[in-house]
């Protein structure tokens, strides 16, 4: 490994003027972290209201995926990694002020608890499923006892995980494109949202279906408030964050930001879910798709143009 | 149930849908500076998938070559974007009218095969008229009349009346 010494950041190209560390692996797992804190937001809320038979998808054919999406995430964030094979030093500290570790953390407490939500439902599955020795038969039953308790540990982590992936690229100052902290409650409402439609698209249950569809439209309400919101804190404040909202407003993100993300990804799932609670027929998978692939392409297009943004010199 | 009323009126008066249409172009000019098409955008995803798949045939081909040149990101263009927008509104109009279906729509005489296989070689000739003529009905023939173009008018008339010469050779696929 040829190594440099570099004493300004401005020597180094792929910091200067646009920083080109942060590949597809990223925006990847980012989605699918939100997937996940949204799907396990619905389980456990859902647990806690005591509406496990009334939505039997949200609360229990979903659990058995989430474990496999935190760690296709995972897996994505470990491609990212320049040096590999030094992963395990995140979790040999705790380091309050880093939301890295903040995430690294969190990820690391729910992907046992979504693989224990996933274990209480293997019976969906295999049910004849037998646990190999006594302690894990008794830990089933320990946890189907406190199953509320669980539930309120999810959600608490659930939604840090939705929060931190915002947080996590507001706190890099040096992009003025991610500096808001309106990033984090965006990225949890899209994480959310992504979360119902996924539900949307596996529940059996019309009466399931049709609450998510209310839920996901008032999301998708509140995600275009927070977009609007982003945009106008963006030119209230100094040239260089009017300069990063230009790359939406007429810059090179133009285009596909409004096309994909905001007409197609939330408005028109907006319109469609209206009108199927107007009793309009809409085939049940189209908005649901159109969320999921909105809340793909957003994280995409924030992670390349947070990197394009820069400070004037 | 509002489904029921909805499907008795299913589709728009066609006098009042051709002056949306008219309104329709002239706000296409407004906004973007030039007209409708359909064409245009099925050519970009053509050249787009060309460009990937077959590099080299495009760089042999005239055709191919000429149009990289004076379009370097042939997928960023206003037709493009307005045809997802056709598809949108048409998806919604269905919606709203409850004719979301998916079937082939074909004279009862004929199976649902031959109308698709005539669907497709028609769509192949149009193809090649398309490319000859710079335009389709929708972007050479009502967008050129709308600006009075003669190029317009002589696509018009040619698309139309070779329509109707050759109409009596197929009408046994209809009646």
């Amino acid at each position: 490994m040829r190594e440099e010494i570099i004493v300004s950041g401005r020597m180094n190209p792929n910091i200067d003027p646009h920083l080109h560390i942060w590949h597809w692996q990223i925006p990847l797992y980012l989605f699918l972290g939100g997937l996940a804190a949204g799907l396990l937001f619905f389980v456990a809320l859902l647990t806690i209201q005591g509406k496990e038979d009334k939505y039997p998808t949200a609360t229990r054919w979903v659990t058995l995926f989430v474990p496999i999406l935190l760690i296709l995430g995972l897996f994505a964030l470990f491609l990212d990694l320049k040096h590999k094979l030094f992963f395990w030093r995140l979790y040999t500290t705790v380091r309050l002020e880093s939301p890295m570790g903040w995430g690294a953390w969190t990820l690391m407490i729910i992907t046992p608890l979504s693989m224990i939500w996933a274990a209480l439902n293997i019976r969906l599955i295999f049910p004849n499923w037998n646990w190999p020795w006594q302690w894990l038969w008794d830990f089933e039953s320990f946890i189907n006892k406190n199953k509320k308790i669980l539930a309120w540990i999810t959600i608490f982590y659930a939604l840090i995980l939705g929060l931190y992936t915002g947080i996590l690229f507001s706190a890099f100052n040096a992009r003025p494109l991610w500096n808001t902290s309106i990033l984090g409650p965006l990225f949890l409402v899209s994480g959310l949202s992504t979360g119902a439609a996924v539900i949307i698209l596996f529940s059996k249950n019309k009466e399931e279906r049709h609450f998510f569809a209310r839920i996901d439209l008032m999301l998708i309400g509140i995600e275009l408030f927070l977009i609007t919101h982003m945009f106008m804190g963006f030119l209230a404040s100094t040239q260089v964050q009017i300069d990063a909202a230009n790359l939406f407003l007429g810059g090179p993100f133009t285009a596909p930001f409004w096309v994909f993300v905001v007409s197609l990804g939330l408005v028109l799932p907006a319109i469609l879910e209206f009108m199927e609670i107007r009793k309009f027929k809409i085939p049940a998978f189209l908005p649901a798709v159109l969320v999921l692939m909105g809340g793909l392409i957003l994280r995409f297009i924030i992670a390349n143009a947070g990197q394009m943004s820069r400070w004037l010199y | 149930m509002e489904n029921q009323k909805n499907s008795s009126k299913k589709y728009l008066n066609p006098y009042l849908g051709g002056v949306l249409l008219g309104i329709v172009i002239l706000a296409a000019n407004f906004v973007s500076g030039r007209g409708v098409g359909a064409s245009g955008a099925i050519k970009s995803a053509v050249v787009t998938t060309v460009n990937t798949i077959a590099p080299k045939h495009a760089e042999n081909s005239i055709f191919y070559q000429e149009y990289n040149e004076s379009h370097p990101k042939p997928m960023k263009s206003w037709l493009v974007f307005q045809m997802l927008g056709v598809l949108v509104g048409g998806f919604i109009s269905g919606a709203i009218s409850g004719r979301l279906k998916l079937k082939v729509e074909h004279s009862p005489k004929i199976t649902s095969r031959r109308r698709l296989i005539f669907a497709v070689l028609g769509g192949i000739l149009f193809g090649f008229g398309s490319q000859m003529g710079r335009g389709c009905t929708s972007g050479s023939a009502l967008s050129g009349m709308s600006v009075i173009s003669l190029g317009g008018f002589i696509t018009m008339a040619a698309i139309f009346g070779t329509a109707f010469v050759l109409a009596y050779f197929f009408r046994k696929n209809w009646i």
